[in-house]
Parts: C-alpha cells; sequence; structure tokens
C-alpha cells in the first residue's frame, strides 16, 4: 500500500501564545508535530507492519521550518516526506488542493491519512477537501482501523462514547483520533536513521495548485486568557453546589 | 446575501435547546431563515421553529433505512442538494458531535469556505469569530466566496422566541446512495468510556485534599455525573491513587478545558503550569489562603467532602 | 507599628526554613518572608532535590555526606512534628557515577576514601546487570544535536561506574520545605507569604530591618538573604553588601526533562540516580515510570542568564513561564538515547523550566557580609538541595558565633558535623575567597 499521511507543524499547546499587529501570532515559540497527526503516522506505521512492502510518505505544506515536523514523522517510522514549502498563509481550501497536487504528483494513494484536527487553527475540514477534490470517502475522529478484503472498517467516535462503524472502499482518508492508538515515539537510534531518509521540497507554482472558488483568511486575533480576578462563593454546601452547577450550565454553558 | 439555511438537530422528537440559540443567532443578522430538518417533521417540531424566527422549514426526506439515513455522506449530500435548490447561499449547523461530522462534508462538497466553532457570526459580511490555539486566541476570519458555510459553537447564543409565520416544503433527495462508504453499525448508548483529558469540556480534578485513594473516586463519580474527565495533581499519582495517565500539570497533561474544577488542589506553580489556560477555574478547597483561591474565577470555600456529593446529588 | 524579631530570614525555600529552624531551636524570634504563596513554591519546587555524595572537593563531600544523614532521620530532624500536607520522602536509590572524561571521578573517589562514604566499583558488565538497558559507549565529547558530529558510531567502550549504595532523591522538594516550614512553627517561628522584599534598611552601619512592597517595615537585628535566584537583587538592597562580595550570583535558566521509561524497565522502583558526565546528564526516576533528566552543563550548551523577576513574570524570552526549548529538549533527551537506546522521545517536550542561583565558582557562599547582622546563603548553584537541612544548622550557629562577636573574616568558623566526625572550615564558602578552580564549575558542584 502507498500510505500518504498529511502532517502539519504546529506551535506547541504548552506554549504560551503572544498575538502580533493583532493579525498573527508569535512564531518563536516551539513548533512540532500536530499531536493527532501522530496518531495519523503511528496508524500508518501499524498498517504497514500488516501489509509488507508498504511505503509511508509524510506531507506537510508549510514554511521551510516544517521540515524538522516531516523529521519527527520520519523518526516515528514514515518511510519519506514532501514538503510542499510556501511562506503564504494558507487556509483550508488551499492546504487541501495543494496536499491533493502533491499527493497526485507523487501517487497513487491507496490511503490518505490525517489527525482529526490541527491544535492550531482547529478547522476540522482539510481531510474532508482532500476527499472531495480525490473523490474519496472521508471518516474523522477514527479510533479503530482494519483492512478486511480490500476495504477499510472503521470505528469513529461522536461525544460520550458513541460510535459508528464505517466500511469504506479504497482508497479513501481516514482523520485519526486520540483513541486510534498510542503514538509510536522514536529511540535515538530511530532518530539517526531517519537523518538518511529523503525528504522532497515542492513549490505551489511547479504544482500548478489552482485557485480555489472562496477563502477564510484572519482578520483579526485577540488574546483569550485573561487575569483572573476570583469571585467567591459562600453559603451552606448545597448552596455552593446549586450555585456551582448554575455557572455550568448559565456562563460556561458546559452542562444542559 | 440571498437566504440562509440553519441545519437542525433534533432529540426526542424537540428541537435542541442548541439549534433553537443558533437560530436566534442567524436572526440577527439574516432575514430570512430556512430549518433544514431531517428525520421527519412533526407538529412540535414546526411549532418551535416558528416561534423562534424560522420563515421556510424544509422536510429534507431521507430513506428510512436508518443505515442509510445515518451516513454522514448521505445526510450531507442531502444538506448539499437543499442548498443548490433552494439557493442558500449561507449553510449554518451546529459544531456538536454530528455537525462535526456533517458541515465540512458539506463545505467540501460546495468547495466552500467555512469556519467551525463559531461563537459569533455576522452572515451579512460573512465574518465569524472563533476560539483557536487550544482556546487561547479569539480569530475573526472573513469568508468570502459564493456559498459560505458556518459551524456555530452549541450555547454560543440563549434562545429567544421571534414567532413568525412558517411555511413547509418537503425535499426529496433522489440522489444515489454512495458505494465508497457504508455505515455499518452504530452505538448511540454512552459507553463507559472516559472522557479525555485533553479533549473534555469539563475537568474536574482532585488532589492533597482528597486523602486517599479511595476517597477518590469521589472525583471519578463526580466527573461521571458532569460528563467531565477526571484529573489529579501530582500528589494524588504519586501517592498512588491515581494512575499517571490522569496527571495534570507540568510534568502531566496541559489542558485547556472550558471548566476546571479543582477540589482539594492548593495550585502549585507546576499545576497551574497544566491547566493555567483553562477558559474558568473553580478552585473548591478548605484553605482560603490556598495559592489556587488567589487565581481562580470561583472560589469555594468549603470541605469538597460536602459539597461534591451535593453537585451529584442536585443533577 | 513596626514589627520586631531577632531574625527575618528573606526567603522560605528548603534553605531559608532550616535556618528558621535552626535559629527558632537556639531561641531566636525568626519571621520568614517569601513573595511565593507557600513554603517551597519558588525554585525549591523545580528542584530535581537529588542527594548524592559526589562533588569535586572534599568539603563538599563531606557536607553532602552529612546532610544526607539528616534525610535518613527526617521525622526526627523534624522534631516529629505533623504537617497537614504529610512529610516529603527519600527514596534511595542508589546512585551511580559514570566514570568517563566529564567527571574528575578519580578525584572523587579520593574524596569518598577521606570521607568515608560507602562505595562500589563497578566494571561495565556490572552496570549492565543493574541497568539492563544501558549502552555503555563511550559518546565524549558532549555535544548538540545540532552538530552532524552528534551521530556518529561510537567505538571505544567507558570504564565503568563508582556506586553509592547512599543515594537518592526527595520525592517532593517543596513539600519538605513545607515540614521543616512547620517544624519551626512549632518552635516559635513565623512565616509570611506573598511579601516582597523592596528594602533592607541599616542605620549606623548596621541592618536594621526591611521594607516590603506594601510599605510594611518589620525590624531586626539579623536579616539572612536566602533569596535563591534572587539573591543577588537582595544583596544590592543591603548598603555595601553587594561591593563586598568577590564572589558574585546570578540566575541562570535551567530545563529538566521528563521522558518515558523503555517499555519493560521498571525505572521507578528498579532504577538508579546516575551522573553521567559522558553526556552530560543525571537522571534519577520521577513518578509515571518517568526519567527526569537535568544537565551537567556541557560547555556545548549555551548559558542563558536571566533576570528572575522577569522570568518568573513571564518576560524573559523563551524562557517565560516555563516553556521548555526544542532544541534543549532534544539535547538532553538524545543524549540519554545514546546512554539508553530503547528510551522513547516523545515529540511533546515535558518538563521543567526554572532558575539556578549561580555563583561565580558554582560552590555556594555561606557566609556573613560586610554590614554587621546581614548574612547569606546564597549560591547553592542547582546542587545544594541535599544540604538544606545542614545548612541550616550550619548558617545558625555561624549567625549566633558572630553575633556572639566572632570575626569569621579574620578567624573562620569551625563547623562540628553533628553526624559524620568531621569539622568544617566555613570560611571555605566565604564571599571573600578567591574563585575556586577545583570546583567542575558545574551543577555538580
Amino acid at each position: 500500500m502507498q500510505i500518504y499521511v498529511c502532517v502539519k507543524h504546529v506551535p506547541d499547546s504548552a506554549a504560551n501564545i503572544h498575538i502580533v499587529d493583532n493579525l498573527k501570532i508569535e512564531e518563536s515559540v516551539p513548533f512540532l508535530l500536530n499531536p493527532y497527526d501522530e496518531h495519523a503516522v503511528t496508524e500508518a506505521v501499524v498498517l504497514k507492519n500488516q501489509v509488507p512492502g508498504s511505503e509511508i510518505i509524510a506531507v506537510c505544506l508549510g514554511k521551510k521550518d516544517a521540515e524538522s515536523t516531516l523529521r519527527s514523522a520520519l523518526a516515528m517510522g514514515a518511510d519519506r516526506g514532501l514538503l510542499v514549502e510556501t511562506e503564504k498563509v494558507c487556509d483550508s481550501m488551499t492546504t487541501a488542493r495543494a496536499l491533493h497536487a502533491a499527493i497526485v504528483k507523487d501517487g497513487p494513494a491507496d490511503m490518505i491519512l490525517t489527525g482529526k484536527e490541527s491544535i492550531d487553527n482547529e478547522g476540522m475540514q482539510t481531510q474532508f477537501r482532500i476527499g472531495a477534490l480525490f473523490d474519496f470517502p472521508v471518516v474523522t475522529n477514527a479510533v479503530s482501523l482494519d483492512i478486511k478484503n480490500g476495504n477499510a472498517i472503521v470505528t469513529c467516535e461522536l461525544a460520550g462514547g458513541r460510535t459508528r462503524t464505517f466500511d469504506l472502499s479504497l482508497p479513501c482518508v481516514i482523520g485519526a483520533g486520540r483513541g486510534l492508538n498510542t503514538p509510536i515515539y522514536p529511540t535515538f537510534p530511530d532518530v539517526v536513521k531517519s537523518r538518511k531518509k529523503p525528504i522532497e521540497t515542492l513549490t505551489l507554482p511547479e504544482l500548478n495548485v489552482p485557485a480555489a472558488p472562496g477563502s477564510a483568511k484572519i482578520v483579526s486575533m485577540t488574546p483569550l486568557v485573561q487575569k483572573r480576578h476570583p469571585r467567591k462563593i459562600t453559603g451552606t454546601p448545597s448552596a455552593q453546589a446549586a450555585e456551582i452547577i448554575r455557572i455550568l450550565k448559565q456562563e460556561a454553558k458546559v452542562l444542559s | 446575501m440571498k437566504q440562509a439555511g440553519i441545519v437542525i438537530e433534533v432529540e426526542h422528537n424537540q428541537v435542541k435547546e442548541t439549534s433553537l440559540g443558533m437560530i436566534t443567532l442567524a436572526g440577527r443578522t439574516a432575514e430570512s431563515l430556512t430549518a433544514l430538518v431531517m428525520d421527519g417533521i412533526t407538529r412540535e417540531i414546526t411549532d418551535q421553529l416558528a416561534a423562534h424566527g424560522v420563515h421556510t422549514i424544509v422536510d429534507l426526506v431521507l430513506p428510512d433505512a436508518p443505515e442509510i439515513r445515518l451516513n454522514p455522506a448521505v445526510r450531507a449530500a442531502a444538506v448539499v442538494h437543499a442548498a443548490r435548490e433552494l439557493t442558500l447561499d449561507r449553510v449554518l449547523g451546529l459544531s456538536s458531535p454530528e455537525g462535526k461530522d456533517l458541515l465540512p462534508r458539506v463545505a467540501a462538497l460546495l468547495d466552500a469556505p467555512l469556519v467551525m466553532d463559531c461563537v459569533d457570526v455576522d452572515l451579512n459580511t460573512g465574518l465569524a469569530n472563533t476560539s483557536q490555539y487550544s482556546g487561547k486566541v479569539m480569530a475573526q476570519i472573513q469568508l468570502t466566496g459564493e456559498t459560505l458555510v458556518f459551524g456555530v459553537r452549541p450555547n454560543a447564543v440563549p434562545p429567544e422566541p421571534r414567532p413568525v409565520q412558517a411555511k413547509t416544503v418537503v425535499l426529496t433527495d433522489n440522489e444515489a446512495v454512495p458505494e465508497n462508504i457504508t455505515l455499518r453499525s452504530w452505538d448511540n448508548k454512552d459507553s463507559e468510556g472516559r472522557q479525555s483529558l485533553v479533549e473534555a469540556d469539563i475537568i474536574i480534578a482532585g488532589g492533597r485534599g482528597l486523602k486517599n485513594k479511595d476517597n477518590f473516586s469521589l472525583i471519578i463519580d463526580c466527573a461521571e455525573k458532569l460528563n467531565a474527565a477526571p484529573g489529579a495533581s501530582r500528589v494524588a499519582v504519586d501517592e498512588g491513587w491515581v494512575p499517571y495517565a490522569f496527571q495534570v500539570g507540568q510534568t502531566g497533561e496541559k489542558v485547556s478545558p472550558q471548566v476546571y474544577i479543582a477540589c482539594g488542589i492548593s495550585g502549585s506553580i507546576q499545576h497551574f503550569a497544566g491547566m493555567k489556560t483553562a477558559k474558568m477555574i473553580i478552585a473548591v478547597n478548605r484553605d482560603e489562603n490556598a495559592a489556587i483561591m488567589a487565581n481562580c474565577d470561583y472560589q469555594v470555600p468549603g470541605d469538597l467532602f460536602d459539597i461534591l456529593p451535593e453537585i451529584m446529588k442536585q443533577l | 507599628m513596626t514589627k520586631k524579631y531577632d531574625a527575618i530570614i528573606i526567603g522560605a525555600g528548603v534553605i531559608g526554613t532550616p535556618i528558621a529552624y535552626e535559629l527558632c531551636k537556639m531561641g531566636y524570634k525568626t519571621l520568614n518572608v517569601d513573595k511565593v504563596p507557600d513554603a517551597g513554591e519558588g525554585s525549591t519546587a523545580g528542584s530535581c532535590a537529588i542527594v548524592r555524595a559526589h562533588y569535586s572537593t572534599e568539603d563538599g563531600v563531606a557536607l553532602a555526606y552529612e546532610g544526607f544523614k539528616y534525610w535518613l532521620d527526617w521525622e526526627n530532624y523534624l522534631g516529629n512534628v505533623t504537617d497537614e500536607k504529610g512529610l516529603a520522602k527519600y527514596m534511595n536509590t542508589g546512585s551511580i557515577l559514570v566514570k568517563s572524561d566529564g567527571h574528575d571521578w578519580r578525584k572523587v573517589k579520593k574524596h569518598y576514601d577521606a570521607v568515608g562514604v560507602k562505595y562500589e566499583e563497578w566494571d561495565v558488565d556490572t552496570v549492565k546487570k543493574h541497568v539492563p538497558p544501558i549502552d555503555m559507549h563511550k559518546y565524549w565529547p558532549v555535544r548538540r544535536p545540532e552538530d552532524p558530529t552528534f551521530y556518529d558510531e561510537p567505538t571505544e567502550m567507558l570504564e565503568g561506574a563508582i556506586f553509592c549504595p547512599e543515594g537518592g532523591y526527595v520525592n517532593d522538594p517543596a513539600l519538605s520545605a513545607h515540614n521543616i516550614m512547620r517544624a519551626a512553627e512549632s518552635k516559635g517561628g513565623e512565616f509570611m507569604f506573598n511579601a516582597e522584599v523592596v528594602d533592607i534598611r541599616s542605620e549606623n552601619g548596621k541592618v536594621k530591618g526591611i521594607t516590603l512592597k506594601d510599605g510594611t517595615q518589620i525590624d531586626a537585628d539579623i536579616v539572612v538573604n536566602v533569596g535563591g535566584p534572587h539573591s543577588f537583587k537582595v544583596n544590592q538592597m543591603a548598603e555595601g553588601v553587594w561591593e563586598g562580595c568577590n564572589i558574585k550570583t546570578k540566575a541562570l535558566r535551567h530545563e529538566v526533562m521528563y521522558c518515558p521509561s523503555p517499555d519493560g524497565y521498571d525505572y521507578l522502583n528498579d532504577g538508579y540516580h546516575m551522573s553521567d558526565g559522558d553526556i552530560g546528564c543525571y537522571e534519577r526516576p520521577e513518578v509515571g515510570n518517568m526519567f527526569l533528566i537535568g544537565s551537567e552543563d556541557p560547555e556545548c550548551d549555551p548559558q542563558e542568564w536571566v533576570d528572575p523577576d522577569e522570568f518568573y513574570a513571564g518576560k524573559g524570552g523563551k524562557g517565560r513561564d516555563n516553556v521548555l526549548t526544542d532544541a534543549q529538549w532534544k539535547a538532553q533527551c538524545y543524549r540519554l538515547g545514546k546512554r539508553i537506546p530503547s528510551l522513547k522521545v516523545p515529540n511533546q517536550p515535558k518538563g521543567v523550566v526554572d532558575l539556578y542561583d549561580v555563583s561565580d565558582d558554582w560552590i555556594p557562599i555561606y557566609d556573613k557580609s560586610d554590614l554587621p547582622g546581614f548574612y547569606m546563603a546564597v549560591g547553592t548553584s542547582g546542587n545544594q538541595y541535599k544540604n538544606a537541612p545542614v545548612v541550616g544548622r550550619m548558617m545558625a550557629e555561624l549567625i549566633d558565633a558572630c553575633e556572639k562577636g566572632l570575626d569569621h573574616d579574620q578567624e573562620p568558623f569551625q563547623y562540628e558535623f553533628k553526624y559524620t566526625q568531621r569539622t568544617l572550615n566555613v570560611g571555605f564558602f566565604s564571599r571573600k575567597r578567591e574563585i575556586n578552580y577545583d570546583s567542575s564549575f558545574s551543577v555538580n558542584g
């Protein structure tokens, strides 16, 4: 099988995000492989072990720095990398077109894996757009995957532990969720090996990435983490509990 | 803008409150609202929709067989069909678990831009506000294109009544059932699967104040009631009360839930490093001088052994 | 009204609390002030709390060995006080010092013999028997992953290691300071938190007291600087103190990594503390079956000196708010990955960033100052946690002797160890000393 894994170079979730010009984040924070994509890479390695002779190609759209994220994927077990290098900030419609074009050029693909979302923009849509461009079936938040009789049997999770199991014909696109596997982490010998694996750099013009009929553009950004001003909830334990429940429902809106 | 179509979610033959809130949000910037209802329409549903400002109610008729009707690819195709038939140039739906599997499909099929998890939307200008970077940033996003798709965060806006006259349209999608994706089985009952720490909206975490392993079950039970993920400070893990997977902090998981309820946790710097990006922090602690009491949104001075059972009782 | 104490101790970390405890036992009325909310919540909380005897000087070894005895006897040391948070636990794992070019281990061995530290010499096979996943190739010199030669195949083997059965770590360093605070309180000591000192007042050439940020003045004839990474700022507040020090201190940013143990290796229960100069790392077990990986400050690593106030306020450049750097994460984890080839290194860094209070020669200053009544226990350089209880006693006795008229600069105070039968010339830690070139100039001390 020819397995493509789309990965994204994102700021560490632990990093403090600072906003520049009310428009973009300060990029001096550590960047790493999107955590959901770790599950996608790991699943590709699992599949490769099941289907000997498979090849895993990690594909990434991003700046030159994103090469380090491809290296992480290679250290985890991908065989080679494709970096579609651009300085531009691309929205999901363009990203999907770029990744699609890179995979078409390199392919054919038997399976495309991604994380179910990226932890930076949290757009949750690129996998579906890639699927539509290829006309491949797509599922998201996959928690189990089996290949049987040339089909992919995939269980996906909705919230609250509800699941759905699909039968997808190959090739297909699968968005990996946290429950899919435990990510493989490279050992130092893996890292040494991965340094010899090839990364090919492509550009948007040479891929002839077509313009999208629409766009999503960030026009402003504001920080959400403010200084906290504690308010006290007093009274009997019963009154305190009632107030906590009220806050969860009416203010935080996390309980219905 | 011509027409806004709103994908409605129904539960127990009632329009979900969250869907009604989304209608209210859409009504702020759109004159004419069209509701797209799958899985059948009843009088109750049409009354609810009309009472909240929907002018046109579309009964999207899907095949009865649940394995077809519940297939998100089928549902997405039906919404796309309706959007084209009715020339909807705005499509809204909830960023709910179902919505996350539906709206991106719709956007991809329409090749239209999409913002998920919006807390505010202006349907005229195509501007939407959504959080990014694990809740650390609010971004305003401008969508451009023929059709624009928005996923609205549940409870972003509470529903407000706005009674109008509504007409009902029946639309049957005769498109072929997709062959490359079939639904084999589904499990709608809440399984015992515990919420994942990094993804949960609510985390309820316990620390030294729990005193021992047996008491920690109080946190776990309370988490189950709240549909929250249970967490712990390093001490609780170090003492062997809970596994390492529960640990929140510098050396455990870094989390950004909507609400973090810290019970019997003093709030060391290293614990804070793991949860300071929580949107709201509620601290339950007997010690009013504990560090966490100065660095939270709600301080609840008192005994967690009294307060948590009360919460469970009242839910 | 101005409150009055016999002694004010600035800092309530693991060094400040035992000084208070010991002074209280000697009859002094003490007050500790600290800007953090609770005892041990400053840089003590970020300490790896390692207890090991190897130092580059004989006095260093002797002090550590004496300190070790206190940890063994923790409850008695605390006077069996109760702490509602429970007691910190000393975990005796044993301590492995790898024989490498990165440590002057022959000198350490000589010091062990002189002090009477128990140890065994292990050859490579013995090390492997005790640490199954270890690879004893020689990787010296220490390099960074950015350097292509970092990945060169090693060809030589190391000689082995020196093993001390007595060594380990304290499981909760902040709690240990809290324990000592409770013990001090039981002897009459007082503590004030969320209180930042902005001035050291003096009168007629003698210390008079402190002023807090909110304007509160508190008086005492004795003021002790145990400000940790803030120590140089505190010294600068006191008249003539900073200028009177030949050895100065400053704050160094430092990262400690947490990396999961390889599958099948119960490092938490079967592992050892290890100092490995060949890769410039030290390790100890941590809850969650993790390797805690510290750096021994190899020459190739950059040193980032920071302003402690800016660091803790989150303004310290890439050091802001405890965010690890990817480059250092890879440096420390990959170095250990050479020694433990089955170690799995996650993509997301996990660990602690805090500050060392480093002196010019990485040996602490335990001394009086040029301002009568003002004392200092500073420059702990990331390596004095283990000595805290004995330093508390030694500082208290030093202060008492000076207050009773001893001219410590001319006739250095001689401290009698309580457990090991030795006398320590406290002048060794003088602020007036010349730089001690016997030092390792690293966290090893």
